[in-house]
């Protein structure tokens, strides 16, 4: 790793964080030690297992709050492998001073989460540490599922020909932070953060079902140049087809930012063989969550290998890139 | 009636006929262009360079060195976001800010007054950039200050003015350049008179647009028409926007708190007229003054091209040190560090030098 310390832009989802993990792991990729890069871990015996931290200020956002946010983080991370969420442990550090009705109301809302989806709390833990250690409170979850499909839902499964989809419209979660941390408000904005099992559960019979992620930081964009490099094909995407709401479109604009990064948090992309993309649309928007649900791009062979191209609105081309460093809102 | 792109980009297509080289000036329009990939579905003959227009990239290499000083005294350093990543000698306001230094990203320049009243026993300093666009709001905080006398605030003026610029660049013989797409948001605030020049002394267009892809696609059609017909004039197809005689409010605004100095451009040099510093009334809210900052134009990294790409001379893939060791990762010139930048924009989304 080339930078000398660890910055912001190391933690926003592009990049940076790739090569911050990747440096991390080193110590056990030596050893035949390390996990694959995806979402959550298939383990012998049919179980898969994921951790997320999450630290998000604001801690309670239009559309949800942390308590909400690390359930639904965790379970999707195991939905995109085919795994049902099944158990849950919650690890809390706590600043010194914060309220405990403020923590229980996030508790609360895990909790109703968790019983929506059957999901049982295995295991927890709680520290507290001096004012200024943390600013509020990092929870942490880890879940563990059974897989519930006999293929394996991966990166190296994608082909030339799959289709592309999004479960529905992106980039409503990081649109709704930013638009609270930097005093924006727009009406109609919610984050998306919802569990996904239950829309994307249905999906498991179809066998051409090659890979799914949820896109969360780094949002979409960052989600298909990370397949691309991985399969090394080269994704298409049409503009016009990938669903942004309007309230997103707005705050992108006058914040600068690329809706195609944004974070999302109930919004998974899907490849999928071409003779099963009708049927994956069909189930989809059954679920309330994926009425926006779309195909937006093809994987091929054609040239640059391993990246992502687009064609624009106004039937341009350009290259999507993944987002660099910590996305921050520009001058004007 | 709004027309479709597609249909403004066939009609230039027809009507498109003598080469023209046309600067779209503003870095908003840059990355519009690339992000609706506009150039690949221009006239062969129509060829787009990029300007200067960037607040990020023109902001001097001492400029940022002093706004670090700032943070390093003890003071809380206040600006807006994509100044943090620029790298110079001292670091970047980023990576001072993890070195658990203060430096606040804000998204409007009244935020600061509030920081400083919640924080009375320390300076407060706003980084103040940006061209006409965010200079009214640097001069509406600096005269509210003033107002509620909020002692420990200051700023650090680094704006800077366009029309000096673009005049720069339309007298330069090696650049002949046919045509300029003017940004509409800095007309909005200045209107058309300070533009006049183009034509009225370069027999240049000038025609002022807004962001969107077919106002710009609609901008680079009336230049194209005023060559074809000879008829070089200023002209705005901003719609309703731009007023002739600009915001008059926000003009009283930049008349009554700065001045026009000579300003350093990072990669071009010094501008005689470009720069707003603060007028003497208002010298007890000028961070150069209160700290005492002398300001040396600082030396561009070793092989950095972006002078020359800042005056559109070359396309960054020409520069050596272009994806190999400038990235915007490991950026070494501000034009691969801003969003809005020309290298930056190359790199995400140019596919010229990658397939």
């Amino acid at each position: 790793m080339k930078d000398t310390a660890i910055t912001l832009g190391h933690g926003s989802g592009g990049r940076q964080s790739a090569d911050l993990v990747s440096h991390l792991l080193e110590s056990f990729g030596k050893r035949g030690i390390g996990p694959e890069m995806e979402d959550a871990a298939l383990l012998p015996g049919g179980y898969a297992m994921t951790m997320d931290g999450f630290t998000v200020s604001p801690r309670r956002f239009p559309g949800g709050d942390i308590g909400h946010l690390c359930v639904c983080g965790c379970a999707n991370d195991l939905a995109v492998r085919g795994a049902s969420p099944d158990f849950l442990g919650i690890s809390l550090v706590l600043e010194e001073g914060i309220s405990p009705e403020e923590v229980s109301s996030y508790m609360e809302s895990a909790a109703s989460t968790c019983a929506e989806l059957g999901m049982t709390l295995a295991a927890g833990d709680t520290k507290v540490v001096p004012s200024g250690a943390v600013e509020g409170m990092i929870i942490t979850g880890c879940a563990f599922g059974q897989i519930r499909t006999p293929r394996t839902l991966s990166m190296s499964s994608i082909r030339e020909g799959d289709a592309l989809l999004v479960t529905t419209s992106v980039g409503r979660h990081g649109a709704a932070i930013a638009s609270a941390r930097f005093n924006l408000p727009v009406e109609g904005l919610l984050s998306d953060c919802a569990p996904l099992w239950p829309a994307l559960s249905p999906l498991l019979h179809l066998e051409g079902l090659r890979c799914m992620r949820d896109c969360t930081r780094g949002g979409l964009g960052t989600v298909l140049c990370e397949w691309a490099e991985a399969s090394e094909l080269h994704f298409s995407l049409d503009e016009d087809s990938i669903p942004v709401s309007f309230q997103v479109k707005s705050l992108c604009d006058v914040l600068g930012f690329d809706p195609l990064y944004m974070a999302c948090e109930g919004c998974a992309a899907l490849a999928v063989a071409p003779s099963d993309t009708e049927e994956t649309l069909r189930i989809l928007r059954q679920s309330p969550l994926c009425g926006d649900a779309a195909v937006i791009g093809r994987v091929s062979s054609a040239e640059p290998k391993g990246m992502v191209s687009m064609r624009t609105s106004i039937g341009g081309e350009r290259l999507v890139d993944m987002p660099w460093g910590e996305i921050l809102p520009r001058i004007c | 009636m709004p027309i479709s792109a597609p249909s403004i980009a066939a009609l230039l297509g027809k009507i498109s006929r003598t080469p023209l080289s046309v600067m779209e000036v503003c870095g908003t329009h840059t990355v519009s262009v690339f992000r609706s990939g506009i150039r690949s579905i221009l006239p062969p003959t129509l060829r787009l360079v990029s300007g200067p227009g960037c607040p990020v990239c023109v902001t001097d290499q001492g400029e940022i060195e002093a706004a670090i000083s700032l943070l390093d005294r003890g003071a809380v350093v206040a600006a807006y976001g994509d100044m943090f990543k620029v790298p110079c000698k001292g670091g970047s306001l980023a990576s001072k800010r993890s070195g658990g230094l203060d430096a606040r990203v804000v998204t409007s320049a009244m935020e600061v007054l509030s920081i400083a009243v919640e924080n009375p026993d320390r300076e407060v300093v706003f980084l103040g950039v940006g061209f006409e666009t965010t200079a009214p709001a640097t001069a509406a905080l600096v005269s509210e200050a003033a107002r509620r006398g909020v002692p420990n605030l200051s700023v650090l003026s680094f704006h800077k003015r366009t029309p000096p610029a673009v005049e720069l660049l339309a007298a330069d013989p090696d650049l002949r350049l046919s045509g300029f797409l003017l940004p509409g948001h800095v007309c909005v605030i200045l209107g058309h008179a300070p533009f006049r020049f183009l034509p009225e002394k370069y027999g240049l267009p000038g025609v002022i647009a807004g962001f969107e892809p077919d106002q710009i696609l609609l901008g680079l059609a009336e230049i194209v028409r005023q060559h074809e017909q000879g008829a070089p004039a200023l002209r705005s197809v901003y719609g309703t926007a731009v007023k002739k005689e600009g915001n008059t409010k926000a003009l009283g605004l930049l008349e009554e708190v700065f001045r026009h100095r000579d300003a350093p451009w990072r990669g071009i040099g010094t501008i005689p007229d470009s720069g707003l510093g603060l007028r003497k009334a208002y010298e007890s809210f000028d961070a150069e003054k209160r700290f005492s900052l002398s300001l040396l134009p600082g030396a561009p990294p070793a092989g950095c091209r972006c002078g020359e790409v800042l005056t559109g001379k070359i396309i960054p893939p020409e520069c050596p040190l272009f994806r190999s060791a400038c990235t915007p990762l490991s950026p070494v010139g501000p034009c691969m560090v801003s969003g809005e930048g020309t290298c930056g924009a190359y790199f995400r989304f140019y596919k010229g030098d990658r397939s």
